[in-house]
């Protein structure tokens, strides 16, 4: 095994770093190159004198923060070279633009999954297999209580819920940008003919998709609807900041419901202060990380994201992967 | 007729937080359901004594054997969710593909009356097949349900009052009837609930029944606006609140929490059984010292509870007493709807010519309870705060012109608790709580000083808010110095204030004292550990007491 050191990819307290590439990935703090997986704002940091990224990451962070950045985009599979290091971006069915980072030198590769899923979405590019010496996964839920229904599934649920109260407002909150599109395809499949609203960050993000050629359902901007009484039977989808806040106000009868992976565990449905939960993730279930890691061919992994106590213990004692733990270095 | 009819009822409760919708998602189940499920259904909601088939950790076991899965990968997941139950049933979903079979639906009756207790004859590998087969065919989205029932652990935000009203609104009669129906023990079978939805009252029916408890409020200072005259005055004795019943002759022991508990407390039942009168008497059971004249701790009413048939020699080292507050019924009258002056006349004459009429013996463990006599209200609180003085926790106060009613309503009891002892204590062990706290460090072990040394001397879960949970959780994660199984020692670092209701020598424990009910008063940030109590504090309040 190799020591430390002489990992190609290590830990570092501004994230994780290829020192050979001099680039970060998803950096937490500003650094001279940032490789960026995907648009979430958690993976983003403000500062960097260089970001690198797919070219619907690039589009979708421009939108979002409303300026210009010196941003550079490849797309999926295209390699490219930073002082030797080949470089490709994989589709890493996270969300729209998100994307796995493969590194190789000379004959070894790596690869770090940035956040992703197995399940089918239709609003971004499916997950692609991609072979490995080093995996670096995420592990966000990293227990095998996690098991994802069919996203199906969560959207006639989410339907029936709006029309089992159809004397109330239902507003659903979730992220605003990946799920509430993912959500919006899904629930377009269903017979719901409710109107549906939306935040203006989520709207954006709607036609942030639509330009990027994704095509989401027509839903109405929420600032719209000065007067809020008359929205009864209807959906809204808000970002999870909003909850509890003062803007609920204007509406008369509400019930919440708020959609996540974390809500398929009872107990954190029920701390959530939500109504309902509907469980549905955007990241892979503990089966999907593992068949991940398998068809991943990585003889190498490390887990960062989440509890990974549990699965490098699983790995250890039920398969042959070296399982690695970064050493930090601040 | 179903579980699965169940397990909907149970999302569809589980989901909702307004009272009126919970009531008409009952009354619909209940119209729409056969009588057996809906008794075994009025038997789970209100969960008395919901049966154990299974312990948590003999279902955790049972899993982890049937499918070869290791226990540890169970272990931690329940850190997660907090109840065994739902891990299995979580887990269960990575087993049971749900291609190509066909399921069945049980009935509830099926389940509780048949497979369940058939459990617990067969042999362990026996039970697996037969627990595995029970799993296998059953809807995975009602394996929640089901494990809950086998656990005995099944629970859902609907109180007794909730079903009461449910049911009440559904056959349109008086709630207090269906109240009263349900109280004591339910015992499920098609005539019990149709028993319980009979438009008819029988009054033989209620009649080894008892009255849904009248129960104090806090002492709301408004009340010193009034006269002193308008209020009767009590102790607050620290035993178990009963319903003392002798009707046609036979004795019956309820507490408030629904327990028939004749069997604890034989020579009770025997002295009662020679009054001639019948009559329902709401009272208080206590364990007492006859030397000094005082309560002796609840922890021995307890032992006494807890054992059944006791023997002679324990009925002499643990004596009890009741002490009747209040006579509900008398010669098949019921008195509740008189006012307390009359009701307590009343106890007062009957009680006092049974004594007169009887042994010695009947005295001994059948008294009144004295009434106080405060001339205004600063000599109430000098009473109150003197309540410890004969081992009472406080007072009631009693609206002389109330009636008898159910429940908590206000204007008509207030108890008048003495205050807490307090002392200062540093966190030193922290462990993850189980249910709706799962997952996160919410049962917390307190210390105090003795010769520079932190000792354990109380744990507590309750008194702190959700925003100061998070925070601590938070702490605790970052500020771990040692770890056992579930749980962490803590850096002590952080002062709380305890507090409790009292203070006793315990040799079990190695502080060597004991306290009933603590909690966390005060998360004192402005203390450092330097200034926390010491042991020599506390056993200064157990003199002072």
């Amino acid at each position: 095994m190799k020591e430390d050191s002489s990992y190609l990819i290590k830990y570092t307290s501004s994230g994780l770093y290829c020192e050979l590439a001099d680039a970060w990935i998803d950096p937490i703090k500003p650094v001279k190159r940032a490789l960026i997986t995907h648009a979430h704002m958690d993976h983003f940091t403000f500062g960097c004198d260089e970001y690198i990224s797919t070219y619907e990451t690039a589009v979708i962070i421009k939108e979002r923060i409303g300026k210009e950045i010196n941003i550079k985009t490849y797309d999926y599979e295209k390699e490219f070279k930073i002082n030797g290091i080949k470089i490709s971006f994989h589709p890493s069915g996270h969300i729209l633009g998100s994307s796995q980072i493969k590194f190789i030198l000379a004959e070894e590769i790596w690869l770090i999954t940035g956040d992703f899923k197995r399940q089918k979405d239709e609003t971004c590019k499916e997950y692609e297999i991609v072979k490995t010496d080093y995996l670096i996964s995420e592990s966000t839920f990293g227990l095998p209580i996690f098991r994802w229904d069919e996203p199906q599934k969560t959207a006639t649920d989410i339907s029936k819920w709006v029309n089992s109260s159809k004397e109330k407002t239902s507003i659903l909150f979730c992220y605003s940008l990946g799920k509430a599109q993912r959500i919006l395809n899904e629930i377009s499949k269903t017979n719901f003919i409710n109107d549906i609203y939306t935040h203006s960050s989520i709207y954006r993000m709607n036609n942030c998709y639509k330009k990027l050629g994704i095509d989401i359902i027509k839903t109405k901007k929420l600032e719209q609807t000065k007067n809020n009484s008359d929205l009864n039977g209807s959906l809204i989808i808000l970002p999870p900041a909003l909850n509890k806040s003062s803007s609920l106000k204007n509406f008369k009868d509400i019930q919440t419901g708020f959609a996540s992976g974390w809500m398929s565990i009872r107990a954190l449905r029920k701390r959530s202060g939500y109504d309902k939960g509907f469980s549905i993730s955007d990241h892979a279930d503990w089966k999907d990380i593992l068949r991940t890691i398998k068809e991943s061919k990585a003889k190498n992994v490390f887990f960062h994201h989440g509890d990974n106590e549990a699965l490098n213990k699983y790995l250890k004692e039920k398969s042959s992967i070296n399982v690695l733990e970064f050493e930090y270095k601040k | 007729m179903s579980l699965k009819k169940f397990s909907e009822l149970f999302i569809d409760l589980d989901s909702c937080n307004s009272t009126n919708k919970k009531i008409g998602i009952l009354q619909n189940y209940f119209s729409s359901n056969e009588a057996l499920e809906n008794s075994w259904t009025i038997y789970l909601l209100t969960g008395k004594n919901n049966k154990r088939f299974i312990s948590g950790r003999s279902l955790k076991t049972l899993f982890s054997e049937i499918y070869e899965y290791p226990l540890w990968l169970i272990d931690s997941c329940y850190l997660k969710v907090g109840d065994s139950a739902e891990v299995i049933s979580l887990l269960l979903r990575n087993m049971i593909t749900g291609e190509n079979i066909k399921y069945q639906d049980v009935s509830l009756d099926e389940l509780l009356n048949k497979s369940f207790p058939k459990l617990s004859i067969l042999k362990e590998d026996d039970k697996k097949l037969r627990v595995k087969e029970i799993w296998e065919n059953i809807p995975i989205e009602n394996l929640l349900v089901l494990n809950k029932i086998l656990t005995g652990t099944f629970r859902v935000g609907v109180s007794i009052g909730l079903i009461t009203k449910s049911i009440a609104k559904l056959i349109n009669l008086d709630e207090a009837i269906i109240s009263h129906r349900l109280m004591g023990d339910f015992i499920p079978s098609e005539e019990s609930y149709k028993l319980l939805i009979d438009k008819n009252i029988n009054p033989s029916e209620l009649n080894y029944k008892p009255y849904p408890f009248l129960l104090a409020n806090t002492f709301e200072k408004k009340i010193i606006d009034k006269s002193i005259n308008d209020f009767q005055f009590e102790w607050k004795w620290d035993g178990i609140r009963i319903q003392l019943i002798k009707r046609s002759g036979k004795v019956s022991i309820w507490t408030r929490g629904q327990d028939l508990i004749n069997k604890s407390f034989p020579e009770l039942v025997e002295e009662i059984s020679s009054i001639k009168d019948d009559f329902v008497i709401d009272g208080e059971l206590l364990v007492w010292d006859f030397k000094q004249n005082l309560p002796l701790n609840f922890s021995l009413l307890q032992k006494r509870i807890n054992r059944k048939a006791p023997s002679r020699s324990i009925q002499k080292s643990l004596p009890i007493i009741c002490i009747a507050y209040d006579l509900l019924e008398i010669n098949g009258e019921d008195q509740r709807d008189s006012n307390l002056e009359i009701r307590r006349n009343n106890l007062e004459k009957n009680l006092y010519s049974w004594l007169n009429e009887s042994k010695e013996e009947l005295s001994n463990i059948f008294k009144i309870s004295d009434l106080i006599y405060p001339r205004n209200w600063e000599e109430v609180e000098t009473f109150k705060n003197n309540s410890r003085d004969n081992g009472t926790e406080g007072l009631v106060i009693k609206n002389k012109k109330s009636i008898y009613t159910p429940g908590r309503k206000k204007g008509i009891w207030w108890k008048y608790k003495v205050d807490p002892m307090q002392l200062d204590a540093v966190l030193i062990y922290a462990k993850g709580g189980s249910g709706i706290r799962a997952g996160l460090y919410t049962d917390y072990s307190f210390a105090l000083w003795k010769d520079g040394e932190l000792i354990k001397f109380a744990s507590a879960y309750s008194g702190l808010n959700n925003t100061e949970i998070k925070e601590l959780d938070r702490w605790i994660r970052q500020n771990t110095i040692d770890r056992f199984g579930p749980v962490r020692s803590v850096r002590p670092e952080m002062v709380f204030e305890i507090s409790f209701e009292n203070i006793q020598i315990s040799k079990r424990h190695k502080s060597g004292i004991a306290v009933r009910f603590p909690r966390i008063t005060k998360w004192r940030k402005d203390k450092l550990i330097k200034d926390a109590d010491t042991l020599e504090n506390a056993q200064k309040l157990m003199l002072n007491k």
